[in-house]
């Protein structure tokens, strides 16, 4: 039984070590494997023969596809991480500029009359994916989205299940509105303690986004980061998320889901959500599947700093208004 | 010289978010949206992007009513907390909706707040 020690670099997330123990560990010639985070070093007891770097090669490629690699010497990783976050930081502070400017503006604000129908309600998803409302639906699915790509989880599955499942789940619960009238009213206070637990998530991702944790080391409790990790890796989670979408502080949603209520009828209210989750499908698949590609391109690094910060400032803008809305705090701006 | 010129940037677009939060502080053109009918206060707000007149000045000591006037309003303004009239409900798209506000004192303001918190307006009560 021999001993290695190897340094691992690509080890960005507290999950990272769990998953780098789970790949190693199925290896019929690892006994044992351990690796530490803070020092990124992976130590390996096994009953090979083979010498350190040949086992450091093959161990690589079983965890090449996740993005680590296992080398005996240190690698002096390409630590220009502090120029990416000078670039990051305006890049995304940039964009929530053009976005709060686009709220502020009063575009958004056209009056749609008359009787709502299933194409007023694809318009009014469409005004809703750009509105305030992207602060909260759009900013979990970036860093969600975002999230997934870097731990390289099969992210487009993940997306299509997510997206399949929020407009199946939208339609569904429209139907059941329309179809059973006033009986489920959706609460005010659940709605907002849904949405700061959404910001609250968003500017946990966002952080971890921008390597707050990664660089301090500050990680969470890896007890925790296994719990995400468990889920993630679920079939289900990104259905349940986009059923949970439904809930989700949003005017446009709520005001859908009373037109749903008083439409009477379980088609019209399924219709009427359906086609409103269909607006909001175009910005939501931008953004997601937008994430996947900037996350496999060599603008990776840039991309995930720029979206932690406007991940970030989406999260702080939600949860500020988020706590205004329960009356917790007064409210600090009008946008 | 990148972070230089970065950081330079970076404050340029703090101070672009300060303005579009807090900056241009409409100078509510004090619209005339209070009135008094029959001894009973009528004070009137639009919902619709946000609420406006953003703040209010109203009598205090008379019956009050609060009217607020939704126009195909989707947005959050729509679902309306007014929490010292213990009032939460999503308005109708179009039309009318009356809260009974009591007979306010002066010097306590009442809030309005749309659900969401990102919308909010004020009603000053002088004696």
């Amino acid at each position: 039984m021999q001993k290695y020690t190897f340094h691992v670099s690509g080890t960005h997330c507290a999950s990272c070590k769990i998953l780098i123990e789970d790949v190693l560990g199925e290896q019929d010639f690892v006994k044992n494997v351990l690796v530490d985070l803070k020092k990124e070093t992976v130590e390996i007891e096994t009953d090979s023969e083979q010498n350190a770097e040949e086992i450091a090669a093959v161990l690589t490629s079983k965890i090449k596809p996740n993005g680590y690699v296992l080398s005996v010497e240190k690698i002096d990783g390409v630590k220009n991480d502090d120029g990416v976050i000078w670039k990051a930081i305006p890049i995304g502070l940039g964009f929530l500029v053009l976005f709060f400017i686009l709220q502020k503006s009063g575009v958004l604000n056209l009056g749609i009359g008359g009787k709502t129908t299933p194409v007023t309600s694809f318009i009014i998803g469409l005004i809703a994916s750009v509105s305030s409302c992207l602060a909260v639906v759009g900013g979990l699915v970036l860093s969600l989205s975002a999230k997934v790509s870097q731990d390289n989880v099969s992210d487009k599955k993940n997306f299509m299940l997510f997206h399949f499942g929020r407009l199946f789940s939208f339609a569904i619960l429209g139907g059941a509105l329309g179809a059973l009238g006033n009986v489920i009213g959706i609460n005010f206070t659940f709605t907002a303690i849904l949405g700061l637990i959404a910001s609250l998530v968003m500017l946990l991702l966002g952080l971890n986004l921008i390597g707050v944790f990664a660089k301090n080391k500050i990680t969470l409790p890896s007890g925790m980061f296994n719990f995400f990790r468990k889920i993630e890796h679920k079939t289900f989670t990104p259905i349940i998320i986009g059923f949970g979408t439904f809930f989700l502080p949003c005017g446009f949603t709520q005001s859908m889901q009373v037109v749903a209520l008083s439409s009477g009828s379980f088609v019209s209210g399924f219709l009427i959500m359906f086609s409103f989750a269909l607006g909001t499908l175009p910005m939501l698949l931008l953004l997601s599947f937008g994430s996947a590609s900037f996350a496999h391109s060599k603008y990776a690094p840039l991309f995930f700093k720029s979206a932690g910060v406007i991940v970030v400032g989406l999260g702080l803008f939600a949860l500020l208004a988020g706590l205004a809305g329960l009356g917790i705090i007064s409210p600090l701006f009008n946008i | 010289m990148n972070k230089i010129a970065s950081i330079i940037l970076t404050l340029g677009l703090v101070v672009a978010i300060g303005i579009v939060f807090w900056g241009g502080k409409e100078n509510s053109k004090s619209v005339q949206n209070v009135e008094i009918k029959d001894g009973i206060q009528y004070i009137t707000i639009d919902a619709k992007g946000g609420y406006s007149p953003r703040l209010s000045t109203a009598k205090a000591g008379i019956p009050t009513k609060l009217i607020v006037k939704t126009d195909g309003t989707y947005d959050c303004s729509s679902s309306l907390v007014v929490r010292a009239a213990k009032f939460q409900k999503l308005l109708p798209q179009t039309g009318e909706t009356e809260i009974d506000l009591g007979i306010p004192e002066a010097g306590v303001p009442i809030e309005g707040v749309c659900g969401m918190g990102m919308y909010s307006f004020n009603v000053d009560f002088q004696n």
